[in-house]
């Protein structure tokens, strides 16, 4: 059994809270500690209280503090969870993506906002099934976001956000154990480039995190029906640039641009891409599939009927490719 | 051209300091302070009082001669180079904005000449008056102020968010109450890092009701944290009078709550604060945890800007929610005037000396208006820098 997401990314944390004796970890109650085969991690018991440090339910706290920690050079992690991603927000929007440039560059938040994130789960409802509130980070300045799909790809986030000197954006969704085993010793995986998951001539699918495994499931069924699909993973939504340039360069193949998001149709991160793709490569095909603008709802029946699924991807990619 | 404006500064620090030919022998200044009204606590919360905190003048009595006429210096320049601001902007052309602080400068030195060099401060949008105290360079603040290249922030920043991080400056920063969340949290990294500085966060009496306090304040409090908050009550939330909108008279009442120690000060009284914050900075070097000083005084000028003041003249006058009355009786307990007399009566001060600093700081001031008014402005294209440490971003518009 390869190792879970929880595992690589505190796996990853523990290495630099090694490597670097003062990183600090903030968090509510989603302990820093878990196990994987015969192996464990448990933070808290090897770095001790101040460097592992649960707090009151108090997002404010566990950024703001992390924040303030970090401008005097003490690195720090803020982990909060789902339902509460956006109470943050004001200090992510004023101060962690502005500050440095408001002070001429002599202020750095060398922090990451570890942010838990839903994904559609059927019986949670509304507060604890929402998606795509990356996209809310995504647009601020001064801020990078990176949206792993699978644990090796957080394990090098993880690393490359925690040695960053910018503020760095992680956001964690539930993902079932897939993709390549995750290495015991420390990599990183560079902030700002996207990752062709699926070479392909036809149609261009764009999608990450959760949505990663239904698209890779219409791959594979596209494939079947003959029609071959280049499956591109983002993994970073901001600074978009250099991601932008694979995804251009694909679509200037393709001619087609279909993008599936978790997050709600208006102002999904996948709508920006679009644009992007539409500003730089004429006479494109476009479709963006997305959780509609409504709440998630509870029951199984409705949540599923609304969100994207491998059998919407196959339908959309075969209308674009077939017209 | 920055090195060159603080060598100024330094030198114009020195010089003031030579000026003392023979030495003041130490005092005890407890009778004077009581013969002229200073250096005494309004009130101390429940806290206070059970941890039998010594209240009145245990530490304005090792004040040396020099520290005290730095602290008159001090008070001095933020109100000349403040004053200077607002005579610019009357004039017209002033490239830019400024809350002033005119009126409490009190509070400022009486706060930073009780920390350390290494020591941090996290500052507001009303926050010149702490820089200065800090150790801000008056050019490079103006320089600063009017956006120009060379300023404190390039340009970038501006009024609101001037800072000069190797002094400790966390930031003045535009967000109110923040500069509490980010001083706890510079707290939480000084224990990490295990040193004995300590943060103070200035705010306003706009700034505690927000929860950016309460998680300081919690924070703070349960990791007993070297953390000062000093809170500025002013009487005055931009136009909105304090006591409108708290029901609390004494904001520092709300430091119990948290399990901190709360302490009310006459804020105009430079001696009855630095007393506070000295005490508070001690015990949180000592591991004593963190300590709330509200400081009591009045802001001479409009929130922002310069409406109802005139060039040559102090305060804003006509503004309508506040009375021109008002502000007069609060100018009349001015706290540069009133230290100087109790300097001079306690012969720290000659009537000559004080004259001789007053004008030593004028020059300064009008120097630092001459810099600034020299300095270059900045590249248009800079603006797409420093957003993050390295490169620039797209401008998008071809």
């Amino acid at each position: 059994m390869p190792k879970s997401m929880s595992y690589a990314i505190l796996e990853a944390i523990q290495g630099e809270m090694r490597r670097d004796k003062l990183l600090t970890l903030l968090y509510e109650y989603q302990q820093p500690a878990t196990r994987w085969a015969n192996r464990s991690i448990d933070l808290e018991k090897e770095f001790g209280r101040w460097r592992a440090r649960f707090s009151a339910i108090d997002e404010n706290w566990i950024v703001g503090g992390a924040l303030g920690m970090s401008m005097i050079g003490v690195r720090a992690i803020a982990h909060i969870p789902s339902m509460t991603t956006l109470i943050p927000y004001e200090l992510m929007f004023n101060h962690a993506g502005k500050l440095r440039h408001m002070t001429g560059g002599q202020a750095a938040f060398p922090m990451v906002l570890w942010a838990d994130m839903q994904g559609r789960s059927p019986f949670q409802a509304g507060q604890h099934a929402d998606a795509g509130l990356e996209s809310c980070y995504a647009r601020l300045a001064g801020l990078k976001v990176v949206i792993p799909s699978n644990p090796y790809d957080a394990k090098g986030l993880m690393i490359s956000a925690i040695r960053d000197v910018d503020p760095v954006v992680f956001c964690q969704y539930p993902v079932p154990t897939s993709g390549p085993d995750v290495p015991d010793e420390p990599y990183t995986i560079p902030i700002g480039q996207a990752v062709v998951r699926t070479q392909g001539k036809d149609i261009t699918i764009v999608g990450y995190a959760r949505q990663t495994l239904e698209i890779a499931k219409a791959v594979e069924q596209l494939k079947q029906r003959g029609i071959s699909a280049e499956f591109i993973d983002p993994r970073t939504l901001a600074p978009l640039e250099q991601v932008m340039v694979t995804i251009i360069k694909s679509v200037k193949k393709t001619g087609k641009l279909l993008t599936s998001d978790d997050g709600s149709y208006s102002f999904c991160n996948c709508t920006e891409i679009i644009a992007r793709v539409a500003e730089a490569v004429p006479g494109v095909t476009f479709k963006r599939l997305a959780f509609p603008d409504a709440p998630p709802p509870g029951a199984p029946e409705m949540i599923n009927y609304m969100r994207v699924s491998a059998t919407d991807i196959v339908a959309a990619a075969e209308k674009m490719v077939r017209g | 051209m920055n090195g060159q404006g603080r060598d100024n500064e330094n030198k114009a620090a020195l010089s003031i300091g030579a000026k003392d030919p023979k030495a003041i022998p130490r005092r005890t200044f407890i009778q004077g302070l009581s013969a002229i009204g200073m250096g005494s606590i309004f009130f101390s919360t429940g806290l206070a009082k059970e941890a039998k905190a010594q209240s009145v003048s245990t530490y304005i009595d090792s004040l040396s001669t020099k520290q005290l006429r730095t602290m008159y210096t001090e008070m001095l320049k933020i109100r000349l180079w403040e004053t200077k601001i607002k005579d610019l902007a009357l004039k017209g052309g002033f490239r830019g904005v400024a809350h002033l602080y005119v009126g409490e400068e009190a509070i400022a030195v009486g706060v930073c000449s009780a920390l350390r060099r290494d020591d941090y401060i996290a500052s507001t949008h009303r926050g010149h008056g702490h820089l200065i105290a800090k150790g801000g360079d008056l050019n490079l603040m103006l320089a600063e102020i009017t956006h120009k290249a060379t300023g404190y922030c390039k340009g970038y920043g501006g009024s609101l968010h001037i800072t000069d991080m190797a002094l400790g400056i966390l930031g003045m920063n535009g967000i109110v109450g923040a500069a509490h969340l980010f001083g706890a949290g510079a707290a939480y990294g000084i224990k990490v890092k295990g040193t004995d500085q300590v943060v103070v966060s200035f705010g306003g009496d706009g700034s505690i009701q927000g929860s950016f306090f309460t998680s300081a304040a919690n924070s703070a409090a349960t990791y007993k944290l070297p953390w000062i908050s000093i809170i500025e009550n002013n009487q005055f939330q931009i136009w909105v009078r304090c006591s409108d909108v708290y029901a609390v008279r004494d904001l520092a009442r709300r430091a119990d709550g948290y399990g901190i120690e709360g302490r009310v000060v006459d804020g105009n009284d430079v001696l009855a604060v630095y007393d506070a914050a000295k005490y508070a900075v001690e015990k949180a070097r000592a591991g004593g945890g963190p300590t709330v000083i509200e400081c009591k005084t009045y802001r001479w000028y409009d929130h922002y800007g310069f409406r109802g003041s005139k060039i040559g003249r102090d305060g804003a006058f006509g503004l309508g929610y506040r009375s021109d009355r008002e502000l007069r009786e609060w100018m009349a307990k001015d706290p540069i005037p009133r230290f100087r007399r109790f300097l001079v009566n306690e012969k720290v001060l000659t009537e000559e000396l004080a004259d001789e600093i007053v004008a030593e700081v004028t020059k300064a001031v009008e120097d630092a208006a001459a810099f600034a008014k020299a300095q270059p402005v900045p590249k248009p294209e800079d603006g797409l820098s420093n957003v993050f440490a390295e490169g620039a971003v797209p401008l998008h518009k071809n």
